[in-house]
């Protein structure tokens, strides 16, 4: 692999970062590269610090060490609506709609950041056409959908806010397979006609290998290896779950 | 049968006022889930700065100059109000206290330094419109028909507000999640302090509307404000709708109660209601958010 080629077209590179959950240290110095255009897996068990990392990323959890640059600039101490007007994009596994707002007016929250008004009629096209469900059920409740059309919602907003990459946890989780397979099939969608960066992480490994070019295993507050699609073993990755 | 029309009628114009006055309490709750211990003051401070207005004023335009200034100026107010105190006791832990307590001590402060500015004696507005209505059995005042389209006109306003403005839909996204108001990248301390800036604004023109029907003393925020804590526990806390169509309830009730059983009895027959409520559905009867 050519180093100095890879650095150049780095989207987001995140080195020796530490983060807290409250007042535990959950990740010890974690380091790893989402290049322009690159879909990234993260891989991990449970608790230990996939969810902090990317809420540590987006400005959602201080960083209290080491360093987060987004397209070239740093964005470690950067406040989380400052953020997401520089182009990231986080969309939490929790999902956190507006309940009482409509899967409509959901969407339209999504384009909040100045930079995602001027195009948000454009945007809202590209979201439907990647959701055709969600413009049958624009005028519905949030808290009237179901978990699948929730998750939807929830990309979709985060889509709205015109990233230049998407961190995204855990979208398949809940999920029957067949919507699991739709949500999969947005998300490749996503990365292949905007050119959208995405770091995803994500339990169910095959699905997450389809899309991804690379992946990281995060274990213990720490990155434990790194491999290039065509290296992945899934034996090593089952492993590290325990 | 007329006398009771006549006070359903006196009592959805004084429950529309009452409903001015609760909006800016469930506002800021419902945003900021800040319990505003200080907000009959907020009221009163209002009302002050619009009567000053008028006094100062020689013709209509300059009071109407006049009364938006002293708005602005309860808006800038209510800025201040969370940029240099809530704001920073948000950040501790215990907020929720300490927040009720220095909205308590603030309007006390504030009380006494309009009783310094203005002395005790009753202030009133003077009547702004003359003659009465008649139609069928009902009879009120042209004045009374004013504030009461005036309540409405506002009421409708804040909602278009809420409903197509970023500014208003950010208050509401907040509202309902502060998690996904930042994930969508919304600038919570930013909307906390437009929210205060808002219901500072609402609640001092509020203090216009009833000291316009009622009078005007630095001590009569803290009987407002315990109808409107009655009017937001009601309707549910956070809820704008249910803070309407509580103060319209309480207000029709009160005017029956005091028609047929007298003055007197209106806090007992609110507050026995109240608990009632309570029990029944804790969270009001249109509990929800803003």
């Amino acid at each position: 692999m050519d180093e100095s080629v890879q650095k150049t077209s780095a989207m987001l590179e995140v080195s020796q970062l530490v983060g807290y959950y409250a007042d535990l240290q959950v990740l010890r110095g974690v380091s790893l590269v989402v290049n322009e255009g690159e879909i990234v897996a993260l891989f991990g068990p449970n608790g230990h610090g996939k969810s902090t990392l990317l809420k540590t990323i987006s400005g959602l959890h201080p960083a209290r060490g080491g360093e987060v640059r987004f397209n070239g600039q740093p964005i470690t101490q950067m406040p989380s609506h400052k953020i997401i007007e520089a182009g990231l994009a986080y969309i939490p596994e929790e999902r956190h709609l507006f309940r009482d707002m409509t899967v409509l007016e959901n969407l339209n929250m999504g384009a909040y950041n100045l930079r995602a008004r001027q195009s948000r009629s454009q945007n809202l096209g590209f979201v439907l056409s990647v959701f055709p469900r969600l413009a049958e059920r624009k005028d519905q409740l949030c808290s009237t959908l179901s978990g699948g059309e929730s998750r939807m919602v929830a990309i979709a907003r985060g889509l709205m806010s015109e990233p230049k990459m998407l961190l995204v946890d855990e979208p398949s989780i809940g999920l029957s397979p067949s919507l699991r397979k739709a949500v999969f099939e947005a998300i490749a969608k996503i990365n292949r006609e905007k050119g959208i960066s995405i770091l995803i992480v994500e339990q169910e490994i095959r699905d997450a290998l389809s899309l991804a070019s690379r992946v990281y295993m995060l274990k213990r507050g720490n990155i434990l290896f790194e491999r290039l699609k065509a290296q992945v073993d899934l034996e090593e990755i089952e492993k590290a779950y325990f | 049968m007329d006398s009771f029309i006549n006070a359903v009628v006196s009592g959805m114009i004084s429950g529309s006022l009452y409903a001015a006055m609760a909006l800016g309490l469930t506002i800021i709750y419902g945003v900021s889930r800040v319990f505003n211990f200080g907000h009959g003051i907020v009221a009163v401070m209002g009302a002050y700065l619009v009567w000053t207005a008028l006094n100062a004023a020689g013709s209509t335009a300059w009071f109407i100059f006049g009364a938006l200034i002293a708005l602005a100026a309860m808006y800038g107010f209510g800025l201040l109000v969370y940029r240099f105190t809530i704001n920073p006791l948000l950040k501790k832990p215990n907020w929720e206290i300490s927040t009720v307590l220095f909205m308590l001590g603030g309007g006390i402060l504030l009380e006494n330094l309009l009783l310094q500015a203005y002395g005790p004696r009753v202030k009133s507005y003077p009547e702004f419109l003359k003659g009465t209505l008649q139609f069928g059995p009902i009879q009120v005042s042209y004045q009374e028909i004013t504030l009461f389209v005036v309540v409405i006109l506002a009421i409708i306003g804040l909602n278009l507000f809420f409903k197509y403005t970023y500014t208003g839909q950010a208050m509401r996204s907040v509202a309902q999640s502060i998690p996904g108001a930042k994930v969508v990248g919304i600038h919570i301390d930013g909307i906390f302090g437009l929210t205060f800036g808002l219901a500072f604004l609402v609640t001092g023109f509020s203090g216009v509307l009833l000291s316009t029907k009622y009078f005007l003393t630095p001590h009569i925020g803290w009987e407002w404000m315990i109808k409107g804590f009655v009017i937001v526990a009601f309707g549910g806390l956070g809820s704008t709708n249910g803070a309407i169509f509580a103060a319209l309830i309480l207000g029709i009730v009160e005017a029956i109660a005091t028609l047929y059983l007298g003055a007197i009895w209106v806090w007992p027959i609110w507050f026995a209601m109240f608990l009632v409520v309570l029990l029944i559905r804790p969270q009001g009867i249109l509990g929800g958010r803003v």
